[in-house]
C-alpha cells in the first residue's frame, strides 16, 4: 500500500508542472492586467502603465516564469498583488470554508443519496423508485446559482430560518457555523444529490441480482437487513467513485455557491483573481486546487482496497 | 505685491451640483451604538485611499481618511483638514492653513509635516497624480501650515485635490514611504480601521478622538461636521444583487449601496426597507474611436449618431431610471454649457443616417463594438445600439467581453470603433476630468482633436471662470460637430436602508457617520 500511495504522488509531480504550465500560459495569453483594475475604468494608457511599473509587473513572462517555479520549489507560492499577502497565506485562510462548504454539501448528498438509491434499488420500476429518480433527475438539472437563490428566499426571506449570506467560523459559534453553511450545503447537496443516488441505484441492481445476496435472502435475512449490510458493501466501489468525482464537482460548484452566498472561501478568491488578473493568486488557487484532487483520488483509490479485500491483491 | 483672496469666500471654479433634497432631520437627536452593515456590489483592487479610482474603494476610504479640501453636499470643493486656502493673485502659490487639534486615528497630532510628505507620496503613486504636475514644491514654514509653490498656473487645483476620485488623503509622514498597497490603514477620519478579510468584509469602529470640522454645523457632502454614531461599521462585500436584496428585507443588512431598479419597485410597499434615489449618478455615453477603421471617418460617425435612438438605449440600460440629458456638464452646475441646439443631433434620424452613410461610400464593412458583461450599463448599452446600428444598415460585430479585456482593448489605437461607458466620478467633479478624457497623451477617442486639446489647455491655464466655461462649452461644440462620442443620458441609482437607519441621505458613497439606529 505504501508503494501505492508513493507511485501515485510521484505520479502526480508531472500533472501538477503541467496544470501549472498550462495556467501560466493562460493568465499571459488573456488580455488584460492588473494594472488596469487597480487604475480604474477612466484611466488613461499613461496611468494604467505607470501603475503596471510601480507594481513591477513589466518583468519579462519568461523571467517571472522562472522566479514562480523557484518559488514553488521552495513552498513559496508568491504574493497576491491585490491582497499584499502570500497566496499560501490567502489560500490557506479561505481553505477551512470551502472544505467546510464541499464536505458538508457532500455528507448531506451521501446521507440522502445512497438510501435513497437503495430503496430506489429494493423498489425498482415501482413508484418510491420513480419518484425518487426523478427527485434525482431534478436536482441534477437545477443550476446550483439558481438553487441557492431560491433556497435564500425560502429559507431566509419568507422563513426567517437561516441567514441570507455570510459565514461564522465554527471557532467563534459552532451553532452560527452550521447555520451559515447550511444553505450554501444544502444547494451543493441538492446537485450531488442525483448522481449519487443514480450511481447507487444502478450498482444495487446489479449486486441484488448476485448469488450472495440470493444466499442472504435464503438464510432469512429481512429485506432491508439484506439491503443494508450486504448489497450496500457490494455496491461501495462504484458509489465512493460517483463520490470522488462529486467532491471535485463540488469543488467546482463551490465557486458559485461562494458567490451566491457570500462565503469568503477559495472560490471566490480565485475568481476576484481571475477578475483582476492578480495572476499569482490563480496560479496559486489552481495549483492548490489541483494538489486537492489529486489526493482526493488518491483516497477513493485506497478506499477502494478497504472496502473490496479482492482489490488489495492487486495492489 | 500678492492679491491675496480666500477660496471658501469666493468660489470661482465651484461645480455646484444640484443633488436630491433631502431633509436632514434636524431637531432629531442622534443616538450612538450599534453595528451598521453596508453591503457593496465589488470588493475594491486595494484600501490604499490613494492609490485607486474604484468607487468600492471610496466606499471605505472616505470614513477613515480626510483631505485637506473635499466635496461638499452640491459637488462644490470645500475645507476639510485645512481651514482654507489663501491663492495668491498670480495663481502661483497656495497657502493652505491646517486645522488644529486634528489627530490621527493613532493618536499622533496632524502636522504639516504629515500633510506635505501625503502630497508628495500621492504625486508619485496617487490615482489622479497629474493633479499635482503642476507643483513645483511643498514648503511647511511652520507646523500647522502647507504652501504649494506652482511650477506653471493651474487655476483647477482646488477642484482637482478636493475630488474623492482617488482621494488625496492625509497620513502619517512614517507612512508615506511605504509602496502601493502596503500603507498603514491611519487616518483622521470619523471610523478607524479594526479588520479588513478580502472578499468578505472590512469592519472599522468609531473614532472616539475624532476632531470634528467646527467651522460647518452638520453633516455635509463629504465635509462638515461629521459625528460618527455607530459603534461599528461593517462593509460587506456581497456581489449577487439577489442575495444583496434578500440581506436586507431580512434585516441581516442594513444599508444597500445599489438596490435593482426592479427590486425596488417590488419593495416599495415593504415598510421596513426606505429607498432612496441618487439622480445624476453617472453619464451613460459611447465612446468611439476615431483612429481607426470606419469611426476614424467622422461623416460615418455623424451616421452613428443619426442612427442611434438614444432614449430605447437609456430606458432599457438604466431600467427606467434615466433623464435624457445631451450636455457633457450637469445642468445647475457652474460649468453646464447648456444643450440648446443638441436636439438636431440627439434625436434618432435614420434617413439622415441612411444619407451620410451613402455618401461616407460606406461598404458593408463591419464595425467593431466592444463592451463587458460585468456591469448592466455597458451590457445593454452595446447590444441596444448594436441592433439599432444593425436596423440603419451597419454590419456589426458585437464583442462581449470581462472588464480587464475590454479595458486592455479600449486602450489600443486599432481594433475597436464603439466602446459604452458610464462615467460615474468624472461629471460629478465637474469638467477637468470629463473634458481631460478625451485630451492630454492618451485621449478615450485615441487621436487627439485640436479644438479639444485647446479646451483642456484653456480649462487648467485661464483664471477668469468665464473663459474657463467657454472652453467647456467648445469641448462639448466639438463632440457634437464631429460625433466623437455619444452621451446617451444621465443614469441614477437607487440606494436603500432599513428603515430603523435614521438620517441617511444618499450620496456618492454610503455615508455612515451622521446616522444611528431607532
Amino acid at each position: 500500500m505504501l508503494r501505492l500511495i508513493i507511485v501515485r504522488l510521484l505520479a502526480a509531480v508531472p500533472v501538477l508542472f503541467v496544470v501549472s504550465l498550462v495556467s501560466f500560459g493562460l493568465t499571459l495569453l488573456v488580455p488584460g492586467d492588473i494594472a488596469s483594475e487597480m487604475a480604474g475604468p477612466t484611466a488613461t494608457a499613461a496611468d494604467v502603465a505607470r501603475v503596471r511599473a510601480e507594481l513591477g509587473l513589466n518583468q519579462p513572462p519568461l523571467e517571472r516564469m522562472v522566479q514562480w517555479y523557484g518559488g514553488v520549489l521552495r513552498g513559496n507560492l508568491g504574493r497576491s498583488i491585490l491582497l499584499n499577502q502570500s497566496v499560501g497565506q490567502a489560500v490557506l485562510e479561505r481553505l477551512p470554508v470551502t472544505l467546510s462548504l464541499t464536505l458538508m454539501g457532500l455528507g448531506i448528498a451521501c446521507l440522502i443519496g445512497i438510501p435513497a438509491g437503495l430503496l430506489a434499488a429494493a423498489k425498482a420500476r415501482r413508484w418510491p423508485d420513480q419518484v425518487t429518480m426523478a427527485g434525482a433527475m431534478l436536482g441534477l438539472s437545477l443550476p446550483d446559482f439558481w438553487l441557492g437563490l431560491l433556497l435564500i428566499y425560502v429559507f431566509g426571506v419568507l422563513l426567517h430560518w437561516l441567514p441570507t449570506g455570510g459565514f461564522v467560523a465554527p471557532g467563534t459559534d459552532l451553532l452560527g457555523w452550521l447555520r451559515s453553511i447550511a444553505l450554501p450545503a444544502a444547494s451543493l447537496a441538492l446537485t450531488q444529490l442525483g448522481p449519487i443516488a443514480r450511481m447507487t441505484r444502478s450498482a444495487a441492481l446489479e449486486v441484488a441480482s448476485s448469488d450472495f445476496i440470493r444466499t442472504a435472502r435464503a438464510k432469512g435475512l429481512a429485506e432491508p437487513r439484506v439491503y443494508a449490510r450486504h448489497v450496500l458493501a457490494g455496491s461501495m466501489v462504484p458509489i465512493l467513485t460517483v463520490v470522488g468525482i462529486g467532491f471535485g464537482l463540488s469543488l467546482g460548484g463551490a465557486l458559485v455557491v461562494e458567490q451566491v452566498f457570500s462565503l469568503p472561501g477559495v472560490g471566490r478568491l480565485v475568481i476576484g483573481a481571475v477578475l483582476r488578473r492578480d495572476w499569482p493568486v490563480i496560479q496559486g488557487g489552481l495549483l492548490l486546487t489541483t494538489c486537492i484532487f489529486v489526493l482526493v483520488n488518491l483516497v477513493v483509490d485506497l478506499l477502494y482496497l478497504w472496502v473490496d479485500p479482492r482489490l488489495r491483491e492487486n495492489a | 505685491m500678492l492679491r491675496r483672496r480666500s477660496f471658501t469666500a469666493g468660489l470661482t471654479a465651484a461645480a455646484s451640483l444640484p443633488l436630491p433634497a433631502i431633509a436632514q432631520s434636524v431637531g432629531q437627536q442622534g443616538r450612538k451604538g450599534g453595528d451598521v452593515i453596508v453591503a457593496m456590489t465589488a470588493a475594491p483592487p486595494t484600501i490604499d485611499a490613494m492609490a485607486t479610482t474604484a468607487q468600492a474603494a471610496r466606499n471605505i476610504s472616505m470614513h477613515m481618511y480626510e483631505s485637506l479640501y473635499t466635496r461638499d453636499e452640491g459637488a462644490n470643493p470645500q475645507p476639510e483638514l485645512a481651514e482654507g486656502v489663501d491663492i495668491a493673485a498670480d495663481g502661483m502659490t497656495y497657502t493652505f492653513k491646517l486645522r488644529g487639534g486634528v489627530k490621527f486615528h493613532n493618536g499622533k497630532p496632524m502636522t504639516s509635516g504629515d500633510a506635505k510628505a501625503s502630497m508628495e507620496r500621492y504625486a508619485k503613486l496617487g490615482g489622479s497624480k497629474d493633479a499635482l504636475k503642476a507643483v513645483a514644491a511643498f514648503e511647511t514654514p511652520n507646523a500647522s501650515t502647507l504652501v504649494l509653490k506652482m511650477g506653471s498656473i493651474f487655476p483647477g487645483l482646488i477642484e482637482a485635490i478636493s475630488s474623492p476620485r482617488a482621494p488625496f488623503v492625509i497620513v502619517p509622514e512614517e507612512e508615506c514611504g511605504k509602496p502601493l498597497g502596503q500603507i498603514g490603514n491611519i487616518g483622521t477620519g470619523p471610523f478607524q480601521f479594526a479588520e479588513y478579510k478580502p472578499d468578505s468584509h472590512i469592519k472599522m469602529t468609531r473614532y472616539d478622538g475624532y476632531a470634528a470640522n467646527k467651522a460647518f454645523d452638520k453633516r455635509d457632502g463629504y465635509t462638515g461636521k461629521k459625528t460618527p454614531y455607530f459603534d461599528s461599521v461593517t462593509i460587506r462585500i456581497i456581489t449577487e444583487g439577489g442575495a444583496r436584496t434578500a440581506g436586507l428585507q431580512t434585516g441581516e443588512l442594513h444599508v444597500l449601496e445599489t438596490l435593482d431598479v426592479a427590486a425596488a419597485k417590488r419593495l416599495k410597499d415593504d415598510k421596513g426597507i426606505k429607498t432612496y434615489t441618487m439622480m445624476p449618478w453617472a453619464f451613460l455615453t459611447l465612446m468611439m474611436n476615431n483612429n481607426w477603421g470606419l469611426t476614424a471617418n467622422p461623416a460615418i460617425r455623424k451616421a452613428i449618431q443619426a442612427a442611434l435612438e438614444v432614449e430605447e438605449i437609456a430606458a432599457i440600460a438604466s431600467d427606467g431610471l434615466y433623464r435624457l440629458d445631451p450636455a457633457w456638464q450637469y445642468p445647475g452646475t457652474n460649468y453646464f454649457p447648456g444643450d440648446a441646439g443638441l436636439d438636431a443631433y440627439v434625436k434618432q434620424n435614420q434617413a439622415k443616417a441612411k444619407a451620410a452613410l451613402q455618401a461616407a461610400g460606406y461598404n458593408g464593412e463591419e464595425l467593431q463594438v466592444i463592451c463587458d458583461s460585468s456591469i448592466k450599463w455597458h451590457l445593454d448599452t452595446g447590444t441596444v445600439a448594436a441592433e439599432q446600428l444593425r436596423a440603419a444598415g451597419f454590419k456589426v460585430k458585437l464583442n462581449v467581453m470581462d472588464w480587464p479585456t475590454v479595458n486592455a482593448a479600449r486602450v489600443k489605437p486599432e481594433g475597436w470603433n464603439l466602446w459604452p461607458l458610464a462615467m460615474g466620478i468624472e461629471p460629478y467633479e465637474g469638467p477637468y476630468n470629463v473634458v481631460g478624457f478625451f485630451a492630454g497623451s492618451a485621449p478615450v477617442q485615441i487621436k487627439p482633436d485640436p479644438v479639444i486639446e485647446d479646451s483642456n489647455k484653456k480649462l487648467a491655464t485661464q483664471l477668469k471662470l468665464d473663459d474657463r466655461k467657454a472652453a467647456v462649452k467648445a469641448f462639448q461644440d466639438r463632440l457634437y460637430d464631429q460625433a466623437i462620442a455619444v452621451k446617451v443620458c444621465d443614469i441614477g441609482v437607487i440606494q436603500a436602508t432599513r428603515a430603523n437607519v435614521m438620517n441617511y441621505a444618499p450620496y456618492r458613497t454610503q455615508r455612515m457617520w451622521d446616522c444611528w439606529f431607532a
